[in-house]
């Protein structure tokens, strides 16, 4: 392979390209994925930003990006993208844009954009191979407007929409929908799951994917303090328990072809993830919901046989 | 009739809407009509927000925020300079103000030129012992409902009602009934006669409609978040010792803001201006000599540039 991969985090691109300041609550982990991607980006860069907690990123008269910005409604962003990325190739073509000059697209949105509202304008994208980045920062809600269940939300999980109560025990009853999957079966070059606690991972994919022209796709598992009831400083371990009980599986897919970046040589009970959450508190009070977490725990272990890395 | 204003400044995260919501509640449960409600800006948690609560002796029909109350709440005292958040703006003449500061009444009175009746308690210390946190929700509603002179047993089922709506576990109700009731007793009985708004700062005012150009402006420079002094969002402070540091820049690449730099021998400082104190940096140092300070006396409150 011709790219040149990062070793440790020392070697981060030590260029910032989201600035401090931003109206992001303290601790949010999608702003870390975020921060983290656009190290790996640069700056030579568009931003198709889908309406969600980024959108409050740039808030007149203030912004906190080095690059352009485009505000788009949740439902279009891969289609202002499109718009942006045509442009630009008009340009190309006409000669009125120096090639030195070309930028990347880049969409970003949360996950209610990615999973719910804007899926349909996200897979005409990618069956165009319309060539950009995109990035969902999946923070497993509509976390902008008071944590209400989106479809990234995984089962088990308490949210504005679906409390956990007396008919309802578990909160949300629904498991988090495949993404991956869904975006897979469309085959684009590039696909890949990310953690902002694994930025030499982080990087690595998207110095992977420059090499492919067509839809590069980014899933941020973000931890966000104020939906998940944490405390901000455990923003990082949350994201690395995801990962260490195999509840996120960082893996990529080019052409549809998977295979798993970082497996945990071990893997830690998803209790520990778990109970570590407000959000699942009601699974451990006031009565341990036993039959729910062992439902969870194999949802999990279902996860990791099939792709035959648990035995 | 009679008719009670009380506004609530605090920062995202902190409890002002659970605040007023005590002590609406409370309000209630005494006897009186309430209304309680927030009004959060575009930002998150740490951001200012506002929340307030109207007590009557009769039906309320007033509706909208208070711009003039007889109660002003500063759950974080950062926000007196805070452009934005304007706490003491349209406060009345025989009003009173409550601080959470360590400082005392004069000391507060004297920094920022406050008129009126001032009180003052260090809500944050005493939700750190008690409860082990800083969310002091149920203590600023109860030094609320004292100032109002509502009865303790009102306040109790009031915040019995209100904070086990949202946790589960006893043991966190019964600290938050605690520290309640430590801070009902803890500020002294006042007397509220007030008159017209004296404190104007700032009026609400109407943006007339303007033409797309203006009202879509273009932004053609970068990075300029840096100004919005983030730093008075803390209520720790992440601090270096180098004697232990190993250089290893985990914390600078563990922080969301972007905002820990590396001086020329490689060791990481920070930019207290925009730190939000997540401190994310602290958990994540291996070498655990990244240790925190509770601020006390915040120390970047006051450059921000537009109001
Ligand atoms: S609500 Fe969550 S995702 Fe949104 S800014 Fe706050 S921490 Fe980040
Ligand atoms: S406390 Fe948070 S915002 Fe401040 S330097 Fe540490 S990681 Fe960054
Ligand atoms: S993480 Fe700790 S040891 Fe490493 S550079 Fe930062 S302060 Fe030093």
């Amino acid at each position: 392979m011709g790219i040149e991969r990062i070793k440790s985090i020392k070697d981060l691109p030590p260029e910032e390209n989201v600035f401090s300041g931003t109206p992001a609550c303290a601790g949010c982990g999608a702003l870390l994925s975020l921060r983290l991607t656009l190290k790996a980006l640069g700056r030579k860069i568009v931003i198709v930003n889908a309406a969600g907690c980024f959108t409050l990123l740039t808030i007149y008269p203030y912004t906190p990006f080095a690059n352009s910005w485009l505000y788009t409604a949740m439902a279009s962003a891969p289609a202002g993208a499109q718009g942006v990325r045509d442009a630009l190739d008009i340009l190309l073509e006409k000669g009125r844009l120096d090639p030195e000059e070309d930028l990347k697209v880049v969409v970003l949105t949360g996950d209610g954009a990615a999973y719910d509202i804007g899926l349909a304008s996200t897979s005409g994208a990618i069956y165009r191979n319309l060539d950009f980045y995109y990035l969902c920062y999946d923070n497993e809600a509509y976390g902008n407007t008071g944590f209400q269940r989106s479809g990234a939300t995984p089962f088990g999980s308490g949210t504005g929409t679906t409390p956990p109560g007396s008919v309802r025990p578990t909160g949300t009853e629904l498991p988090k929908k495949d993404l991956f999957e869904i975006w897979r079966s469309h085959k684009p070059p590039y696909l890949a799951t990310i953690s902002p606690a694994y930025p030499v991972d982080l990087i690595n994919k998207f110095k992977k994917a420059e090499q492919y022209k067509g839809p590069k796709l980014f899933i941020a598992l973000s931890p966000c303090p104020p939906g998940w009831a944490t405390d901000p400083s455990y923003t990082v371990k949350l994201a690395k328990l995801a990962v260490g009980t195999g509840v996120w599986a960082l893996k990529e897919a080019v052409y549809g072809e998977v295979s798993h970046t970082i497996v945990p040589k071990k893997f830690k009970p998803v209790e520990e993830y778990l109970k570590e959450q407000g959000r699942f508190a009601h699974l451990f009070k006031p009565v341990r919901q036993e039959e729910t977490l062992k439902k969870m725990q194999e949802m999990v272990d279902d996860y990791w046989k099939r792709h035959q890395l648990l035995l | 009739m009679l008719m009670l204003r009380v506004r609530f400044h605090g920062r995202g995260g902190q409890g002002a809407k659970v605040a007023s919501r005590v002590l609406g509640t409370a309000a209630f449960l005494e006897g009186y009509y309430a209304q309680d409600f927030p009004l959060y800006g575009a930002e998150r948690r740490g951001a200012p927000i506002a929340a307030f609560t109207r007590i009557a002796d009769e039906p309320i029909m007033e509706r909208g925020v208070i711009s003039e109350p007889d109660v002003v709440i500063v759950m974080d005292k950062t926000l007196l300079r805070d452009h934005q958040a304007k706490p003491l703006s349209g406060l009345k003449k025989g009003g009173v103000i409550f601080i959470n500061t360590p400082q005392s009444p004069e000391e507060a009175r004297a920094e920022y030129t406050i008129a009126g009746q001032i009180i003052t308690l260090d809500l944050t210390k005493i939700c750190l012992d008690i409860l082990q946190r800083t969310v002091i929700s149920s203590l600023a509603g109860a030094v609320a409902a004292k100032i109002v002179g509502l009865s303790e047993a009102s306040l109790k089922a009031a915040v019995e009602k209100v904070i086990s709506e949202i946790v589960t576990d006893s043991v966190i109700l019964e600290k938050n009934i605690e520290a309640a009731l430590y801070c009902f007793h803890a500020i002294p009985a006042v007397e509220l006669k007030t008159t017209e708004a004296v404190q104007m700062e700032s009026r609400v005012f109407t943006m007339p409609f303007e033409p797309a150009a203006i009202s879509s402006p273009a932004l053609n420079t970068t990075g300029t978040t840096v100004l919005r002094k983030t730093g008075n969002w803390r209520v720790f402070r992440p601090v270096w010792d180098y004697d232990a540091c190993n250089k290893c820049q985990i914390c600078v690449a563990r922080c969301p803001e972007g905002c820990i730099l590396v001086n020329e021998e490689g060791f990481p400082y920070v930019d207290y201006e925009n730190c939000k104190g997540c401190l994310i940096c602290v958990e994540e140092c291996p070498a655990k000599t990244l240790g925190k300070e509770r601020e006390v006396h915040a120390k970047a409150d006051s450059e921000e540039v537009i109001g």
